[in-house]
Order: structure tokens, then sequence, then C-alpha cells
């Protein structure tokens, strides 16, 4: 039972994150704005966090990763869809990484200090690495084959395009954290309707889309 | 073991901070400002390429994209043998692609200088394009 519940909560974690990506990130990109920095520092960060803050199970933003990866790889209208489920996958997996040593009551995070840093190491880490293995994998799955010395040439494109990712994550973890003291559960009879509801209505949002643009 | 996190994660946090913010100044202080465009190691404006070129259009997924046809740009700028080589396209912010010919002759320089491909992830689509490498 327990398991199903955490199941849920990454089906639909996962599809949240996956529908910011898909519909509100390729509206940003449409304004010009930094669109990846802005979607890992405020999206992914807000629901890596708050599943973690309400789970309190490792592994869980791992299969977040891989759900809202899927979304954006079965999507059909948005382009290079390839390159951004790489990159959501990568994404969950090291925000894993970073939160490995983290204890679950995040009782190391109380002091404000720790809370920006977090935000800020979690923000970067999870955008470059995001950044990094697009820029490694979607060659090769693309047949053209991958050339170190292009990743090296960018590499400080990518350091660079980070900070405002790591500054958006300074702010917005601690935010996330003020939440904690607001009861998120839900009662059991609503747990899974609610769930399920919310990541079919994203799942079918974001693929019903494509068919009302064309 | 928690004090050893509470000094060290900000630590790591100031050394990202500074990481990103040295990075950001070098990219700035780097960029090549060029008017023209190196291609098998000669030089060409966009209009020099627009008149020795054919124009093409091409169907993306961000819809239709007109410029130069890279195949038959190769062959006018002098590369033989053109499926023999790779092509590294770079940007005049240091990003850089290398394709094969397969993938290469799909595709076209537009105008304002960017290269496009219709069946290709976004990753190749490099914009503010100031050479193309035949290697």
């Amino acid at each position: 039972m327990k398991n199903l519940k955490l199941l849920a909560g990454i089906l639909v974690f996962g599809s949240l994150w996956g529908f910011s990506e898909c519909i509100i990130g390729s509206g940003l990109s449409e304004f010009g704005l930094p669109t990846g920095a802005i979607m890992t520092g405020f999206f992914a960060i807000t629901f890596l966090v708050i599943s973690r803050m309400t789970y309190r199970q490792p592994g869980m933003q791992l299969g977040m990763g891989l759900v809202a990866g899927a979304l954006r790889l079965f999507n059909p209208f948005v382009g290079c869809h390839l390159c951004s489920a790489l990159a959501i996958m990568a994404e969950g997996a090291i925000f894993e990484v970073i939160w490995y040593k983290i204890s679950l009551d995040l009782t190391e995070i109380k002091p404000l200090t720790m809370q920006i840093s977090m935000g800020i190491i979690s923000a970067y880490f999870v955008y470059i690495g995001g950044y990094i293995i697009t820029q490694i994998f979607t060659p090769i799955v693309s047949g053209s084959g991958f050339f170190i010395e292009n990743l090296i040439t960018f590499m400080p494109n990518i350091l660079s395009s980070g900070l405002l990712s790591a500054l958006i994550g300074a702010f917005v973890l601690p935010v996330i954290l003020l939440t904690k003291k607001i009861d998120l559960r839900l009662k059991d009879r609503l747990y899974y309707p609610t769930t399920i509801g919310i990541s079919v209505f994203c799942w079918l949002f974001v693929v019903g889309n494509w068919f009302l643009l064309s | 073991m928690n004090m050893g996190k509470e000094k060290i994660i900000p630590i790591i946090a100031m050394v990202v901070l500074i990481i990103g913010i040295i990075s950001t100044i070098y990219v700035h202080a780097s960029q090549i400002e060029k008017d023209t465009i190196k291609i098998n190691g000669q030089d060409f404006t966009i209009d020099q390429l627009f008149s020795i070129g054919v124009t093409n259009e091409i169907e993306t997924d961000e819809g239709e994209k007109e410029g130069i046809a890279l195949d038959k740009l190769m062959v006018a700028v002098g590369v033989g043998c053109t499926d023999c080589h790779k092509y590294t396209i770079k940007a005049k912010d240091g990003y850089q692609q290398t394709l094969d010919w397969d993938i290469l002759k799909t595709g076209i320089l537009t105008d304002y200088g960017r290269v496009y491909f219709p069946d290709t992830a976004h990753t190749f689509w490099v914009r503010d394009v100031i050479e193309i490498e035949v290697k």
C-alpha cells in the first residue's frame, strides 16, 4: 500500500514537472527568456524539494525525472524533445546524488544560510548536469557521434548559464521549506483520485495541446 | 557530522557562485565578433555566400526556414568528396557541433547566420555561425 502511494506520488509530481516543462517552458521560450535556467531553478527545484519533503523517500526524484522526461519525450509538438527528455531524466538523478547525504527530515538545512546554499548547489548542478548530459547524449543518439572538443570549448558557457539557475534556486528553496508548516497530506480516500486525476490531466493536456495547435 | 555539513555546504555554494561569475566574465570577454563566415579555410560575407549558393526552403518543427542549401554551398566553396569529411559548425560564443555529411547535406544557412536541419535535435541548430570547418 505504501509503495502504491509512493508510485502515485512519483506519477503526479513527475507529470506536473513534465507539464510545466512542456507547456510553461515552451511559452517562456517564445518570449526569449532563459527557459532552461528558469525551468530548473524554479519548477524543477520546487517539485523535487516538495516531493522530498513530503514523501521522505530517496529514489523518488529519480522516478519523477523519468516520468517528466517521458512526458517531454512523448509530447509530439515540442522541438528537441530528445534533448529535453534526456536532460530532465538526468536532472532527477543528479538531484538524488546531491541530496543523498541530507537527512530525510531535513534537519541540517534548518538555518537560512544552509537553505540558500542548498538552493544554489542543487539548482546549479542539476541545471549544468542536465545541460552536459544533453550535449553528450544527443549527438550520440542522433547518430553524429560525440566529440569531446565540442563540449570542452562550450564548457565556460555552460558553467556561466547555470548562474541564473543557482540564484533562482537560492530564493526558491527557502520559500519551499516555509511550506513545510502547511499540511500537504491528503485524506486516504482522496489521495488516489487526486493524484491520478492530476496526472491524467497533465498528460492529456500536453498531448491534446498539440492537436489543438496543429 | 552535521557540523561538517554546516561548514562545507555554504563553502561549496560560494565556490559555485564564483565559478558562475568568472565563467560569465570569461564568456563575455571571449565573444568573437566577425562579419564573415569561414568555410573550408576561406572567409565569406553572408551576401557572398548567398550569391554563390542556392536558396532552399526546409520544413522544421518550428515551421519553414529559408536559406542557402549547405550541400550545394560546400561544393561551391570547393570541398571535394563531400561525404568523406566531417563538418564542425562553430558559433561566435564558442558553441560548436560536428556533423556527418548525411546530416549536413539536409541543412540550410540563413541570412542571419543560423543553420537549420529538418530532422535533427535543435542541438545542431547552431546560431551566429562564424565558421564551418571541414575535417
